[in-house]
């Protein structure tokens, strides 16, 4: 039943006429996916404003949510995408929306 | 500027990995895993191998049978944790007054609201759905309780404050919590009060029959498989997960600014 | 190595290096960054990129092209199935503990936003530096 997306990218490869095989397109998925989640993390650490920093932090969740599932673990992607991407980023603007938005220098 | 050093840290990042390449062989995942890890695997549904079968927990969901049976107890820690950090918020909170609002025609406009009304109902379903089905498919009671979760925030924001906190109090939010916790530890202890009752020895959060203790709870219903303890304890997990978090939401929005009785 | 086995080795490695980077960044933003919020945000990255390494020393590399790794759930439920199961699935040890951890994570974050409110109304405002200077 979960074996079958593998075949697809057997399929697509050899569709792409350069035959990669899928165990490579499987670690250059992950491989692309955690680049991303670098640069994000890096934009929002050394964001001023906070609303930004917290709608960067949401993205790099959400390439962490994708690295679970090519990790193989969806019980753990099950929680990780209400909690880290709905539940803390509402709480995170709640509280900035009663303190303060911008971080001085 | 910032292109730059995002282009120095993504070319940091290349170099380091070409040199953790050469080195790598000593933590690389490999084709074969630990020797507890294939246990785990191989004893999680396995009513046919003679000696596994006294270990086995009859489901076919391996981390689900890890969370709630293999190590059950620390499971049950960890939500006497998640109880303790709701219990300082509360107690944190105690002396903010909320403050008195006048009217109730807040909220976004009618359309929103609409809509609102009828996938409220569909995101109650799906986590339902999710958080049942543990022991079959991934799922949980942590999984479908944060699903749930999300309906009493998409009320605050879309609706007001005042809307949830008419209708449905933080005292009834706190009611379902222990209700939740209650079914967990009434679990928890049924077989082992069956076995004070029948006189037959009997451990605590067991499951299923283990040498030396012969009581079981029901491995299927009608031919449906619910596998004991665990469709229990992922209906009453759910349940505590979604009230714990609803509570802290309504507490963080209902208080306003400071108001502290006596001094400051 | 044949170039197909090093390529899959360094992909690997790209990949558990930016989640050291990750963490790397992290700490430097909670160390150096004054206000209170982008800590909150700093630790909550550091403890997700802590669980994502744990279940990157979980997985299971592919057996053969033509055998992949599984999810960690048995479809087949005969005696021979069951054989197989244990020879294809991931480790599912780790997942359990990131699982714990991910909730316990949440509650902390959840009761430090508590406290960050709570700075506020006492020192009407959340820069650190601010608040050493009152250490009122």
């Amino acid at each position: 039943m979960y074996s079958h997306a593998w075949q697809t990218s057997s399929i697509l490869s050899y569709v792409g006429e350069k035959m990669i095989p899928g165990e490579t397109l499987h670690y250059l998925v992950m491989a692309v996916t955690a680049l991303i989640s670098v640069v994000a993390t890096y934009m929002a650490i050394t964001e001023k404003d906070l609303l930004k920093a917290v709608i960067f932090s949401a993205l790099q969740s959400g390439m962490y949510a994708i690295l679970y599932f090519l990790l193989l673990a969806p019980d753990i992607l099950l929680v990780y995408i209400p909690v880290a991407v709905g539940l803390i980023p509402g709480v995170l603007i709640v509280l900035i929306s009663k303190t303060e938005r911008w971080e001085k220098e | 500027m910032r292109i730059v050093e995002i282009a120095v840290i993504i070319l940091i990042v290349l170099a380091f990995g070409l040199l953790i390449t050469v080195a790598f062989s000593y933590i690389a995942p490999g084709t074969r895993i630990r020797p507890l890890g294939e246990f785990y695997l191989y004893a999680t549904y396995n009513p046919y191998d003679p000696i596994v079968r006294l270990f086995t927990v009859m489901s076919p969901e391996g981390v689900t049978a890890i969370v709630w049976d293999f190590r059950g107890l620390d499971t049950l820690f960890e939500t006497s944790v998640f109880y303790l950090a709701i219990i300082g918020a509360l107690a944190l909170t105690r002396g903010l007054m909320p403050a008195p609002r006048s009217e109730e025609g807040q909220g976004l406009s009618v359309i929103v609201k609409s809509v609102t009304k009828i996938t409220a109902p569909m995101i109650l379903a799906v986590g339902a759905s999710v958080g049942l089905h543990g022991h079959l498919t991934p799922g949980g009671g942590f999984q479908g309780g944060s699903v749930i979760a999300v309906i009493p925030m998409l009320m605050i924001v879309i609706f007001s404050v005042l809307f949830l906190a008419k209708r449905m109090n933080v005292t009834g939010f706190l009611i379902l919590r222990s209700i939740g916790l209650a079914i967990i530890g009434f679990t928890g202890v049924a077989l082992f009060i069956a076995g004070l009752v029948l006189g037959v020895p009997a451990w605590v959060f067991q499951n299923m029959p283990k040498p030396g203790a012969p009581l079981s709870m029901p491995v299927e219903v009608h031919g449906a498989l619910i596998s004991g303890t665990l469709w229990f304890f992922n209906l009453a997990e759910m349940v505590a997960v979604a009230s714990g978090f609803s509570i802290a939401f309504l507490i963080l929005l209902l208080v306003k600014e400071v108001e502290f009785r006596g001094k400051s | 190595m044949e170039p197909t086995e090093f390529l899959n080795l360094y992909l690997l490695s790209v990949t558990i290096a930016s989640l050291l980077a990750n963490v790397a960044i992290s700490l430097y933003g909670v160390f150096y960054k004054p206000h209170y919020t982008k800590k909150i945000i700093a630790v909550s990255i550091l403890s997700d990129s802590a669980n994502t390494i744990a279940i990157f020393i979980g997985f299971r590399r592919w057996l053969s092209p033509s055998q992949p790794p599984s999810v960690a759930i048995a479809t087949n439920l005969s005696r021979e199935g069951i054989e197989k199961f244990a020879n294809v699935g991931v480790d599912p040890l780790p997942q359990a503990l990131v699982l714990t951890a991910i909730v316990i994570g949440l509650a902390v974050t959840l009761f430090l936003i508590y406290l960050g409110y709570m700075l506020y109304c006492h020192y009407k405002t959340l820069d650190m530096r601010e608040i050493r200077r009152l250490k009122g």
